[in-house]
């Protein structure tokens, strides 16, 4: 099979999988408890109005029509209208979306910032006490759970130290870093900064315990490899050797392993913007799940689902450009 | 089904393991702990109103700390600085609404092993049946039943659980208690509870990771030279499957379930943290419950959040230990 067809194959099957997205979600919202016009009209108004309301969200239709004009819907970007606020659910999703971005992007940073040099020195540095602290380290680091060590942050950090507001985002990274650009005014990306430091340390600290985990035990194994004893034998500092080509072998299942997590990325990203109130895509998600508002909540579910299956191909893609074997199985 | 062979490296790995050892005995304690509640409890875990002469929640012992009072003095009512000290009556202390804190963390161990063990058996029973018989028959059958799994993959465990709890409701199952109901334990609640849309959910939300690691054990069985010749000799697919792959799948589904009672016990916490739950005897939930007061009552968050962490951690080393025991191929990484 060549990686032309591989790729269609693979977007083939993500199509399918977002139709599923799709199907499931609106699934769950036909079987729902609760009649979506209490939600937009008060309940005590008179069955005339209510009826009225109820034709003009095309909820009087058959499902199998709704359904099927939902997914047209879906097809050109229209997810419909909020019961609560009325507002179009597209837009809802879309205008959260920077938010849990920058929250994930620094969150990943800041795991690979800190857990690859702790499980290289770890794995090379085995049964000494820095290797113990690190898997220490780690087997705390999954066990805990992510809002909890938020909460703790906050009091530590935040109540008793004051280094660190508690909450919310005052600010985006575009705003702040286009405000630096025109105008040289420093203030805003720090304010930034501040408020980002906190949650990206919570949702950062499971992955930054399971990629040193995934590194000390990839470079272990490597490391015992005859063609490390070979550059050793030819002389190679060993810190070229360790970096330059134990660690690249060891990435490719680090890769893997982290495509497989995505999905904790993104349920814990909702779970972290809870804790900090965080105008996200978590906290729209967890609101209007309160509320019932079921558009809102399949919006933000469809538009997960998107993503993560856009974010597997592209994965999956460069994997089999790397490593062309995968392409045959 | 477990061998001498077996038995005999699940012993050499646990002598050898000081990881292993922590993890059996703290587990071991948390499942005392949760088993007996009524009988080590010091007070009903719902019972409200333990403050102080000033209506101040107690710290835990060791722990004292300064609030306001109110006293009537000549301009009416004044403010005046106030040290609650603790007492031996509320070890742990009591929360916003004046509960003992160890009480109710003796009772939410209940919460958190139910879920998690009942929550992985359920996803175990759908999950591993339905990877096997993927994996087994391959082709046009597998493909289609993963599709089916790539589609509950598409959605994160906890996006995807309080969706399902938002469709089902929030309920509760009531679980007559046999220590309370012996009369070994006045006073206590009669019933243990048991969240069960939350524990059904767990199970829905997880069963496609017993699902993909039996199929890819059905997948590498299904070619070995004993299951060709059982096929050859005369036997069904069922019984192929019941007796040669479901047997021989069995010690990396072993090893995921240890995970999965951490992962499940994680994830229960975050939804009674969100306020999912539909009890209130969780850990997750008390943690919700004192992040208003963290500045005064410290200890309301912090406590539940180091009984969930001792659980996890203990149940993942014994899923290390398993792991390394069971599969000699991988190297471990608990290593201590």
């Amino acid at each position: 099979m060549s990686l032309a067809k591989f790729l269609i194959k693979r977007t083939l099957q993500g199509i399918f999988v977002v139709w599923g997205v799709v199907t499931i979600t609106f699934g769950l919202r036909a079987i729902a408890p609760g009649d979506p016009v209490d939600l937009i009209v008060d309940p005590a108004t008179s069955p005339e109005i209510r009826q009225q309301v109820r034709e003009e969200m095309g909820l009087d239709q058959p499902l199998l029509i709704q359904y099927i004009e939902y997914l047209q819907g879906i097809l050109v970007g229209d997810l419909g209208f909020s019961y609560q606020s009325r507002r179009d659910v597209t837009t809802m999703v879309i205008e959260r979306v920077p938010a849990t971005l920058e929250l994930a992007i620094a969150a990943t940073i800041v795991a690979i910032v800190i857990a690859i040099p702790l499980g290289v020195i770890s794995a090379t540095r085995r049964h000494e006490p820095s290797d113990y602290g690190a898997t220490m380290f780690s087997l705390v680091g999954i066990s805990t759970p992510n809002f909890w060590l938020g909460i703790m942050l906050i009091l530590v950090l935040s109540v008793q130290f004051g280094l660190f507001p508690v909450s919310e985002r005052p600010v985006g990274f575009v705003e702040a870093v286009t405000v630096l650009v025109t105008t040289g005014y420093f203030n805003d990306l720090i304010t930034w900064f501040r408020h980002m430091t906190l949650p990206a340390l919570t949702l950062g600290t499971y992955f930054t315990a399971l990629i040193t985990r995934l590194t000390r035990s990839g470079m272990v194994d490597e490391l015992g490899k005859p063609y490390v004893t070979a550059t050793e034998a030819k002389g190679l500092p060993s810190v070229l050797i360790r970096y330059k080509h134990v660690l690249r072998n060891t990435m490719i299942p680090i890769i893997t392993v982290l495509g497989l997590q995505l999905g904790t990325l993104i349920g814990g990203a909702v779970i972290t913007e809870w804790v900090f109130d965080w105008p996200g895509l978590g906290t729209r998600l967890i609101n209007a799940l309160y509320a019932g508002d079921w558009p809102v909540i399949q919006g933000v579910l469809i538009f997960i689902g998107i993503g993560f299956v856009v974010i597997n191909i592209v994965v999956d893609s460069l994997y089999a450009y790397l490593n062309p074997r995968v392409v045959d199985e | 089904m477990i061998s001498d062979r077996l038995k005999s490296s699940l012993k050499r790995e646990f002598d050898q393991s000081l990881m292993a050892k922590l993890g059996l005995s703290i587990a071991l304690v948390i499942i005392l702990v949760a088993t007996f509640a009524p009988i080590l409890a010091t007070h009903h875990p719902g019972q409200t109103g333990h403050f102080d002469e000033e209506g101040s929640s107690y710290p835990p012992i060791g722990f004292d700390y300064q609030t306001h009072a109110w006293e009537d003095g000549d301009d009416g009512r004044e403010r005046i600085p106030h040290t609650v000290q603790p007492t031996s009556e509320h070890v742990l202390g009591t929360n916003n609404l004046g509960q003992d804190v160890y009480s109710r963390m003796l009772f939410g161990a209940r919460t958190s092993l139910l879920v998690g063990l009942i929550g992985t058996g359920l996803a175990a029973a759908f999950g591993v049946p339905f990877g096997l018989v993927a994996g087994y028959f391959g082709g046009r059958t597998d493909d289609s039943m993963m599709r089916v799994a790539d589609i509950m993959l598409a959605f994160p465990s906890l996006v995807l659980a309080i969706a399902l709890i938002g469709v089902f409701g929030r309920s509760v199952q009531y679980i007559p208690d046999p220590i309370v109901m012996a009369g070994f334990a006045e006073g206590m609640p009669e019933y243990a509870v048991l969240p069960g849309t939350v524990t059904l959910v767990v199970a829905l939300v997880n069963w496609v990771w017993f699902a993909r690691v039996a199929r890819g054990e059905a997948l590498a069985i299904r070619n070995e030279e004993y299951v060709k010749a059982a096929r050859s000799l005369g036997a069904s697919n069922w019984t192929v499957l019941r007796k040669h792959v479901l047997p021989n799948s069995l010690t990396p589904i072993i090893v995921l379930a240890t995970i999965q009672v951490a992962a499940i016990i994680l994830l229960e916490s975050s939804l009674s943290y969100l306020g999912f739950s539909g009890t209130t005897l969780s850990w997750g939930y008390e943690i919700s419950q004192g992040q208003d007061y963290l500045r005064t009552a410290w200890w309301i968050s912090t406590i539940p959040g180091v009984a969930i962490v001792l659980a996890v951690i203990s149940i993942n080393l014994l899923g290390d230990w398993l792991r390394d025991a069971l599969d000699p191929n991988i190297e471990g990484e608990g290593g201590v």
